[in-house]
Parts: structure tokens; sequence; C-alpha cells
């Protein structure tokens, strides 16, 4: 391949990435209640949400939630990948499986399962819960990510530096995070993905005091897809954008950056 | 010695304890309903059958999962044959780490916006009087607005956009990794273009299309919502099957066996897939 | 780690905030409490709502049912599942001497057969299942009754609410059953019929069918009327249908599920909603029919006198409340699943 075939092959998925994104930013100036068809512009959308406290409200609590489950599952995630790569041990097969039945489940097997096991145990439905649901949802996923990094690396190199005096954890924080570093990164990526965007489990996992971004999102599409949302969704999506550019700027003037 | 003791122990045993109430005792759960009797007011009534495996062997259902699995697999293929060239230039672009993570960022940047909304920005696209026909008509291509929306194409096109990401990542943290001499190596030596890729990348990278086809089959066959409003619902998935079990049939029991069911079934193809591979090629996760 | 921080400190700050003052938890459907009233109550009785939603009757009840702890003051279930919920024990008998505007009810949408003297339900909103079309595509008045829609001129163009009980509720009443049949028989016959439809079904959807009518993916098809109503502000060539051949009405009720840990608020919630004023309010901005009948007296002619909405009452005559199919349930869905695989 050459480069102009490369650049635009490249350029041809971040379109069809970012279409659907564009488009959802446009109509969220569309002055039209209910209707997909572009009806003329308005800043109308963003003036309910600047009045909307509830929807900024729960839009924190999937954040809270989506950054301690993505980081939680991540540490988790890459430990269960590595102790099953490096160690024998008692039911590693049953945990294999395990996992594996986390990723087939269908979300509201799952949901059900989880709520009853909530009930049984007679925690309060709300933060907690949800947290330790999301963070089992995505704990497979970085599993499966981190796993698929570490395969092929040479055990020799571990056992090397374990005959030099090297400690398990030292071997893991120095020799193996390294190593798989992109691949965790990858699995928080995923991981803050699936929490930003789960509806059927968090919507049996929550309690009324504690409502996310999806479940609102979900119950109001329900009724029609108003350019509210799509409001929402722009304004997140520029401060994501926002918070990228500035931290890679950031890095940028310290050379050796955490994405390094 | 202690030291190294602890870290294992304490990896091993955090990891264990977490599945072990959080998947293990549900799933459990989720078996034991699938072998009791539906109840009238109890949801569940203890008494033990396998009625509800018996039933499964309906025509109905295995054209569900027949229908399902085909789609999966659908999805998986294209995700992959658009994403691993995807993948494979980004992993070799000469570009610092910070860059390519960068670039790796924004493939995921999208995804953190509602896949419901961006759904509907498809549904934007692709309806009756939507941009894409207003484009046409305008250019003059068409005369007549095409009806892409609520058909097989519309639903196979928004799964695939909203799988893509999950083939994308795991092919590059593993394609990231590959030794680019390898390659060199295979040109000197009068490799063509199809034998590296076939000799050298795929077997290489194979652990990575496998962790990616598997983060993409898996939740191809129970997401459901996407070709429900793409598609016209006029499928029935096994996604909308144990839903329906479960809600609208208020049978739990049932549910729980499609879910099982599914599981096994998964469960059988990965294994066929491992035992026809080399032996001496470490196993895989899943 | 300061971002984390800071969220852990919004999430505790939103768990302490919540147990401080006297709270009333509303699960309710969505956009279904306007905004300012929401506020009213919370200004006037000082009480702390968290109000959250739910999408269906079937995702209501499978929360409540595998966690009846769930801590819930007010649900807001529809005929069916109230019958459901009463017969399941799932919900609290009303002290009536408590419901100081009960009166203002309508009486024909009392006593119903899903809750005969109304000991668990306050009638909240009421809607109808009937036939929408586009008179751009289709002349006015050339569709009056279910069995129209078997017609071949809708060939590939229909809309098909996705719910078991609303399609096979069209079938039933097409071939004059009840729609509440428990039959095996006529459900069958139901089912064949149904089978005859597909060639004309474009698409089955339940949400966002406003969007779909409005912007003429569908032109005709089955829909809610409090859809319709507002669907057809923004374009104004659809038309509601309330079908010869009977229909289905949806009355949502108030009701408070067992274990609710906040009655007292729960009540004073359930007499503020039922205060004409308040009522009429509810109903202008839903586009719901208000089963208050001191509500509906204080509503603009406009809206009163609305027939997709406030149908007159030969018309109302003809709605039929739905029901629970009990044993039936899983002989609907059987059929839904083979129609689906036809399809």
């Amino acid at each position: 391949m050459n480069k102009v075939t490369k650049i635009s092959y490249c350029a041809f998925i971040y379109a069809f990435l970012y279409i659907p994104i564009i488009i959802l930013v446009i109509y969220s100036f569309n002055n039209a209640e209910y209707s997909l068809v572009w009806h003329g512009f308005t800043l109308e959308w963003y003036r309910h949400l600047w009045q909307d406290n509830d929807l900024q409200l729960v839009t924190m609590h999937s954040l809270a939630v989506g950054v301690l489950a993505a980081s939680t599952a991540t540490l988790l995630g890459t430990i269960a990948a590595v102790s099953l790569y490096r160690y024998q041990f008692f039911g590693k097969k049953i945990l294999h499986s395990l996992l594996f039945i986390l990723i087939v489940s269908p979300d509201i097997v799952m949901a059900i399962s989880l709520l009853i096991l909530f009930s049984a145990l007679k925690i309060n439905l709300g933060f907690w819960t949800l947290l330790l649901s999301h963070i089992t949802f995505c704990l497979p996923f970085v599993a499966v990510t981190v796993y698929g990094r570490l395969i092929g690396f040479d055990k020799n190199i571990f056992e090397a530096a374990r005959d030099l005096g090297a400690h398990d954890f030292t071997i893991f924080r120095k020799i193996i995070v390294p190593l798989l570093w992109p691949a965790i990164i990858a699995g928080w990526l995923l991981s803050f993905t699936l929490s930003l965007d789960d509806v059927i489990i968090s919507f049996f996992v929550t309690g009324p005091e504690y409502n996310i971004l999806p479940l609102q999102i979900f119950s109001m599409v329900r009724l029609g897809v108003k350019p509210e949302i799509n409001a929402l969704c722009t304004v997140l999506f520029v401060i994501t954008l926002f918070i990228v550019c500035v931290s890679q700027l950031a890095l940028s003037k310290n050379k050796r950056g955490v994405n390094a | 010695m202690l030291r190294k003791l602890t870290f294992k122990n304490f990896s091993i045993g955090s990891i264990w304890l977490w599945l072990a109430i959080f998947a293990l005792i549900p799933n459990l759960l989720v078996l034991l309903t699938s072998l009791v009797e539906q109840g009238d007011t109890e949801l569940i009534r203890l008494q033990l059958t396998f009625a509800h495996y018996s039933n499964l062997l309906d025509s109905v259902y295995l054209r569900i999962f027949a229908r399902s699995i085909f789609i999966a697999l659908e999805v998986t293929f294209i995700c992959l044959l658009l994403g691993y060239p995807f993948a494979f230039i980004l992993a070799r672009l000469r570009l610092s780490e910070r860059m390519k993570s960068l670039l790796l960022l924004l493939v995921i940047i999208p995804f953190w916006t509602s896949s419901l909304i961006r759904t509907y920005a498809i549904v934007i696209i692709l309806k009756a009087k939507g941009i894409l026909n207003t484009c046409l008509l305008h250019l003059g291509l068409i005369d007549q607005p095409l009806q892409l929306l609520y058909t097989n194409t519309a639903a196979v096109i928004g799964l695939i956009y909203a799988l893509l990401p999950f083939m994308i990542l795991p092919l590059y943290a593993n394609i990231e990794k590959l030794d680019s001499r390898l390659l060199d190596v295979a040109r000197d030596l009068g490799a063509n273009s199809w034998q590296i890729l076939w000799k050298i990348l795929l077997p290489l990278t194979l652990p990575g299309i496998i962790a990616g086809s598997t983060l993409v089959l898996l939740p191809a066959m129970s997401l459901f919502y996407i070709s429900n409003i793409l598609g016209g619902a006029k499928t029935m998935l096994i996604g909308n099957l144990i839903e329906n079990q479960f809600l609208a049939a208020r049978n739990w029991p049932m549910g729980s066996a499609v879910s099982v069911v599914l599981t096994l079934l998964m469960a059988l193809m990965l294994l066929a897939y491992n035992k026809s591979r080399d032996n001496n090629v470490e196993t895989d996760l899943l | 780690m300061k971002k984390i921080l800071c969220a852990l400190l919004v999430a505790l700050s939103a768990i302490t905030h919540a147990n401080s003052t006297p709270t009333l938890n509303i699960y309710n459907w969505s956009e279904y409490l306007p905004d300012d009233v929401l506020a009213q109550f919370q200004q006037e009785t000082g009480i702390h709502v968290n109000y959250s939603t739910y999408d269906s009757n079937e995702t209501l009840y499978a929360k409540l049912k595998a966690n009846p702890e769930a801590g819930y003051d007010i649900v807001v279930p529809s005929t069916y599942f109230v019958d459901r919920m009463i017969r399941e024990k799932m919900l609290i008998p009303l002290d009536k001497t408590k419901l100081v505007h009960f009166n203002n009810l309508n009486p024909a949408l009392l006593n119903k057969n899903f809750d005969p003297y109304n000991n668990y339900s306050i009638p909240y909103l009421s809607s109808s299942t009937g036939i929408a079309y586009n008179d751009n595509y289709f002349t006015k008045g050339s569709i009056t009754r279910w069995t129209d829609l078997w017609q071949q001129r809708f060939s590939g163009q229909l809309l098909i609410l996705d719910d078991v009980r609303e399609v096979f509720s069209m079938a039933l009443l097409s071939l004059n059953d009840s729609p509440n049949s428990t039959d095996p028989q006529q459900i069958a016959n139901a089912y064949a019929t149904l089978v005859t439809l597909l060639p004309n079904v474009k698409l089955f959807n339940d949400e966002a069918v406003k969007a779909i009518y409005i912007d003429d993916d569908a032109t005709v098809g089955m829909a809610w009327s409090g859809d319709i109503y507002l669907a057809n502000h923004a374009n104004s060539h659809i038309q509601f249908v309330y079908p010869q051949d009977g229909y289905i009405i949806a009355l949502d009720s108030i009701a408070i599920p067992k274990n609710a840990p906040h009655l007292a608020n729960a009540y004073a919630f359930i007499n503020f909603v039922l205060r004409a004023d308040i009522a009429a309010r509810i109903s202008q901005a839903t586009g719901y029919m208000s089963p208050n009948a001191a509500a509906v007296a204080l509503l603009p002619a406009a809206i009163r006198n609305n027939p997709i909405i406030y149908p007159d009452q030969a018309t109302l005559k003809r709605g039929i409340f739905q029901t629970d199919a009990k044993d039936a349930s899983a002989l609907y869905e059987k059929y839904l699943e083979r129609l689906k695989i036809r399809a």
C-alpha cells in the first residue's frame, strides 16, 4: 500500500465514525420538537438544557460511575489476565469460563441476576450497586484485550527478572504493566465506553436516588428524540474533545507523558 | 519470598472473590432458574423440569438462533475486514507514541456519546427524507427516494458502526507489538505481499483477531435495539427472545434456558475453533 | 486522580443530600409529569422528590418483582399491570379517606374490571390505541376500522406497534373477539389473520412513533392517541381514527408499591395531582386525556374539544380496558415469536 491509499483509508474510517456525530451536532440546532428532518436553526434546545438541572446532575453521576468503574475494572481485568497467563492455580478453568459467560450473557439476564443478588445481600440500590455491576460487566473486556497482548511475549523475560531477584509485584509494576500499557489504555477506554452506554443493567440495579444519563436518554427517546438530547450530547462531545486536546498539549510539554 | 506469595495470592484471591460473587453466584441462579417451572404469582415454582430446554428444540427457536448467529457472523466479518487494515496502518505509522494514542483515542471518542442517539443519527441519514436521499436527489443520481431504512442492510450498518471499535482496539494492541523487522526480512527474502499477509501477519496477529472477533461477535448476538430501530424489528433475534421471555411473557425460567443455551453454543464454537488450531500456539483467554 | 476524587464527592453529596430532607421517590413514565408541576409540589410541601422514569410496564414489574424493596413510593402502571400487581400483592390498598380530591375523577373511568373498587389505583392519564394515517397519501375517511388495514393498497406500508398485546388486540378486534381473550383457539385465529397482514407491514416500532409519522417514513398504521395529538401539531396531515370495531384504552394509574418507605408523602403527592388545576396542567403538557373531570372543565376549549385526546361519549363507549392475560401471556408471546420469524 502506498501512503496516499493508507491515509485515505484511515480518513474513510474516521469519516464513518464521525459522520453520525456531526449529524447529531447539526440536529441539536434543529427547530423541530420531534421531526428528524431539518426545519431551520434555533438555539432553543441549548436554553432548555441550561435550565435542566436534572440532566446536569444525571450527567455528573454517569461520569462518576464511568470513571470509577473503568478504572477499577481495568485494574482487576489486568490482574486477572496476568494471573491467568502466569500462574497455575485452583479453579483456573472456572475463571476462564466465568469471564466468557460475562461477555456472552445478554444484558437482561445479567441485570436481573445481579438485582436478585443485591436483593439477597440486602444492599440498597443506588450508587454502589451501580458501580459494582458496571465493574463486573467491564472486567472481561479488559481481560480479553490485555490477554490478547500478553500472549506471545516471551515468558523468559519474567523468569529472567525473577532470577535477577525481582519480586512478583516488582515484575508486575516494572515489566508487565509497561509492556501492556497500550492494551491497558485500550481496556480502560472500552470500559468507560461500555459504562457510559449501558441502559438495561443500570436500569435494574440502580435505585430511586441515583439516576444516570443513559437511563434518562433511554426514557426520553421512548417518546421521540428531542433535540435537547442532541444538544446535551453535543456539549459532552465538545467538552471531551476539549479535555483531550488540552491534555495532549500539556503532555507535549513533558516528553514522557503517561500515554507514551 | 513472602512478598511474592502475597502478590500472587492477592491477585488470584481478589479476582476469584470478585468473579465468585458477581459472576458465579448470579449465573448459578440463572442455571437453577432454567431448571424449574414457571410459577403463577411467584415467577418460579421449585419443581425440577427440563421442559424449557426441550421446548427450545421447536423449529421457531432453532430459526431464531440460526438467524442471530448468521447476522452476528456477518457483522464480525465485516468489522474485521474494515478494522484490520485500519489497526495495521495506525500501528505502523511513523509517528510518536503520543500521536498514535491520540489517533486511537479519536476512534473511541464518538462512542462516548449514547449509542441510542448515534443510532438515531443514522436514522436521520437513511430515512426517506433523510440526508443521503436528499443529496442523491439533488445530484440527480436517483429520482425516487431510496427505501433504506427498515431493511436488513440498515440494521447491519448500524451494528457495524456500534461494534467497530471493539474490533479495532484489541487488534491495535496486538499489532502494535509486532516486530516490524520480521516483515522487512520476509520482503528481503522475496516474499510477496500476499505471502507476507497469509504466512506472517495473520498467524502472528491471530490472538488480536480472536480477541477482537470475540468482543464483536458475542455482543452482536444479543444487541437488538439497533436492529429494532434501523431494521424495523421485523425479525426476532436471540436478544429480543430472551428479553421478551423475561419481560413480556414473564417466563423467567424459559428466558434463563435460552440464555444458558446461548452461552453453551458460543462456548462450543470457541472450543471447536481452539481444537482446530495447532496445539503449539498458546490458547486464548476465552 | 483528581477527577476521580471530584466524581466521588459528587456521588457522595448526592447520597447524603437525599437523606437529610423529607423525601418522595417517584417512578413514572418519562415526560409524564411536567417539570414545573414537580417543582411546585416540592415548593408547596417541602418534600424532596427523586424522580426516575421507566419505559414499559414490563420493566417496572420485573424490577419490583426481583427486588421488592427497591424503595419507590409512587408507581404508575397501566391497566392490566394494576390487575396483575394487585393479584400478586405488590401494591398497598389505598386509604381513600386520605384522598381529598378523589371526587374530581370522572366516574366513567372508575371501578373498571382491572381494579373494581379503585382500592389500589387512582387514574392518572389515559390514551387509546387507534389508527393513524397521512391524508396526503390516503383519502380522508377511507380508513375507519382495523379490518381496513388488511387491504392490498397498504402493501409494505404499515407501522405496527411493537407490543405483543397491542398487536393481538388489533387482530382479535378485527375478528370481533375480545382483545382480552385467553381462549387458545381465538388467539390461534388471531395469529392466522396476522400472518395475512405481514405483507402490508413496513415496520414494528414502539418508540419515537411520532417522528416516523411526522416525517412520512410511515404513512399509515397503529398509533397511540397521545402521540398523534402531538404529531398533529407538527404535521397537520396526520389523522387519528378510533376504529369502529373497537379499540384499547390504556389507563395509567397511580399506585403505591408494597414496602414504600415514605407513605405519608406518597399521599401528599396523590392529593396534589388530583387537584383540578394541577391535573389540567398535566393533561395539557403531555397531550394525554385526563380522567379528572374537574380538570377537563378547566382546559381551554381547543383542547377539551380536540377529538384526538377527548373523543365524544359514543366513541368512548367502544373503548375496552386491557386485563391481564394470565396464563395466556406465554401463548401470546409464542405466537409473536412465530409471527416475527416469518416476517
